[in-house]
């Protein structure tokens, strides 16, 4: 993955809101540089407010940055035709709600220059792809959310670009749609798609992204693999034991003993990571029998957490 | 894909839209019923009565044209940022400028559309009251699309960078001054002062002269109208209409939609 060219390169990207009559400006991105590689899922991580969405709209030239460079595809972001390779979800997408979805997707596929001869093919098809074949020919107003948001990724891939933004895909979802999200984004991962994803629900991006960027008060805090972030963090094991005599227990350190619990000849431990080997050592000797060793690792959310924290305080 | 193609694919919703929209067939029956109405008024004079059927008739098609351009040309626009529509849209491989020119170009056949539908029954009225009908009133009514053209221009301009509200205020104030601006001119030019005089010109060149696109007196008298009564309006509107394009399209190049 990391032989991999950027499709999306951000650099030094500074953008300002001017307030209205007695208020302040607003800065909203602060020097933002980050890239995302061909073929990854990447995570635009973020709390609310952060700058996830302002980089995005400046990505899709529907804001313009006061200072910095983004390119996607190797084009500078103001010019309009490398779009045809790029597709885009807004967050809570909204659509002409007197078309059908059947009609606002060869009304997608024509703006995008999709061949009138391909048109109808790729729309039926993608209708299928996003589960609404049943309600191609039902005005979008009579739609539930979760249809919307299946609608709002069937356009933006109407065209079948190269690179998809999605803008907070699972935002107001149920567990269900939620899924379904998920799912397509893997779809699109396995078929070479480069994805970029703005989220703040951290789950999702554990469980999909190759690689993250953390963005806070308008600055980028961390990028890279989340899960190499995470590796990082172990800190202490969780061990739990059947058998085990007395004279174990009281051959343990004071700072074993301390995360001792215990019903019976069933203990669990919290040690440090380090002493994992030298307890299970003892243990076994001892004539214990090993239940479990679980590493306790810190959760993306607790890093996000404290990165966040620091820009709370900076 | 050219432009065009993508204008039209912009062009075509807005007319899909306008069709869909309920609110403007009211506004059209409305009109109609209004033309009608030139009959009963008509029936109380017993001089002139094909005369004030038609003026009733072409001012009822003029106030609605120029209303419907106004209510629905302010928020050609808005509707689209305020609905979030506009992201999907200008995130595709299309030109601000395109986007623009498809919505004006689709609101400017839902009006002609709309011309087209209150002219035949302008022309079924007149015909049931005896009231002649000549080559003058189907130049009247085209002049009332080109006046529409200019409308629509001026109020997506102001769509593209204010309210509603503040956009159908100064759309409507434009179109009522622009149909004073060559009265005003006129007595700008009897002034003595040499700044009224040139201070009055220089509206009249800024502001539509919308007063060229009325040739109702005309048609209602049987007046002989000559080719470049039409020909110099229609070339004025086009050209009046590109460079408010022109202005709205510098706007909207460098709007920021947060």
């Amino acid at each position: 993955m990391s032989e991999r060219r950027a499709v999306v390169s951000v650099e030094a990207l500074s953008k300002q809101f001017q307030g209205g009559i007695g208020r302040r400006a607003k800065r909203a991105l602060r020097d933002v540089t980050f890239s995302v590689r061909e073929g990854e899922i990447f995570g635009f991580v973020g709390p609310n407010g952060a700058g996830k969405t302002t980089t995005l709209k400046i990505l899709m030239g529907l804001i313009r940055a006061d200072a910095g460079r983004a390119t996607v595809l190797g084009h500078d972001v103001r010019e309009t035709e490398f779009r045809r390779h790029v597709g885009f979800l807004p967050e809570a997408p909204y659509f002409y709600d007197y078309l059908t979805g059947r009609e606002v997707l060869e009304f997608y596929a024509r703006v995008c220059g999709v061949e009138r001869a391909r048109r109808r093919e790729r729309v039926e098809t993608l209708l299928e792809w996003v589960g609404l074949s049943h309600a191609g020919d039902a005005r979008l107003r009579t739609y539930s959310k979760g249809m919307l948001q299946r609608v709002g990724i069937a356009q933006a891939l109407v065209h079948d670009p190269q690179v998809v933004f999605l803008d907070e895909p699972m935002s107001g979802l149920d567990p269900i749609g939620r899924k379904e999200i998920r799912d397509l984004v893997v779809r699109l991962h396995a078929e070479g798609k480069t994805v970029f994803m703005n989220t703040h629900i951290l789950s999702d991006v554990e469980m999909l992204c190759h690689r993250v960027a953390i963005i806070v008060q308008g600055e980028i805090r961390y990028e890279g693999d989340p899960h190499a972030m995470l590796e990082g963090e172990v800190r202490d094991t969780d061990v739990v034991l059947t058998g085990v005599a007395p004279a174990l227990i009281e051959s343990l350190d004071a700072s074993v003993q301390g995360g001792l619990r215990g019903v019976g000849d069933r203990i669990e431990l919290r040690v440090p990571h380090k002493a994992v080997g030298d307890l299970l050592g003892k243990a076994l000797a001892a004539g214990a029998e090993v239940v479990s060793v679980s590493p306790r690792r810190a959760t993306l959310e607790s890093l996000f957490l404290t990165a966040v924290e620091q820009g709370g305080r900076q | 894909m050219s432009g065009i193609e993508r204008i039209l694919a912009i062009a075509g919703n807005t007319v899909r839209e306008a069709i869909r929209h309920r609110v403007l067939y009211t506004l059209v029956f409305f009109a109609l019923a209004l033309i009608g109405t030139g009959v009963l008024l008509a029936s109380l004079s017993y001089v002139e009565r094909e005369r004030i059927l038609q003026d009733v008739g072409f001012a009822a098609i003029r106030v609605f044209a120029v209303a419907i351009a106004i209510f629905v040309g302010i928020h050609l626009v808005h509707r689209e940022v305020d609905r979030r529509t506009i992201f999907t849209i200008l995130s595709k491989p299309i030109a601000r400028s395109e986007f623009l020119l498809g919505k004006y170009f689709g609101l400017l056949v839902t009006l002609w559309l709309q011309i087209a539908v209150m002219g035949a029954g302008f022309v079924v009225i007149s015909m049931l009251a005896g009231a002649p009908l000549e080559v003058a009133h189907a130049a009247a009514l085209g002049l009332v699309a080109a006046e529409v053209a200019v409308v629509v221009s001026v109020a997506l301009l102001f769509s593209a960078f204010t309210t509603p509200m503040l956009a159908s205020l100064f759309t409507a104030g434009l179109w009522l001054i622009g149909h004073l601006s060559r009265d005003l001119r006129a007595l700008g030019a009897q002034s003595e002062s040499d700044v009224v005089r040139r201070a009055t010109e220089a509206v009249y060149r800024v502001l539509p002269d919308l007063s060229a696109f009325d040739l109702t007196v005309h048609a209602a008298r049987g007046l002989e109208i000559a080719a470049s009564d039409v020909v110099m309006p229609l070339a004025y509107a086009f050209g009046y209409a590109t460079l408010v394009l022109f202005a709205a399209t510098w706007i909207f190049e460098r709007r920021d939609f947060r």
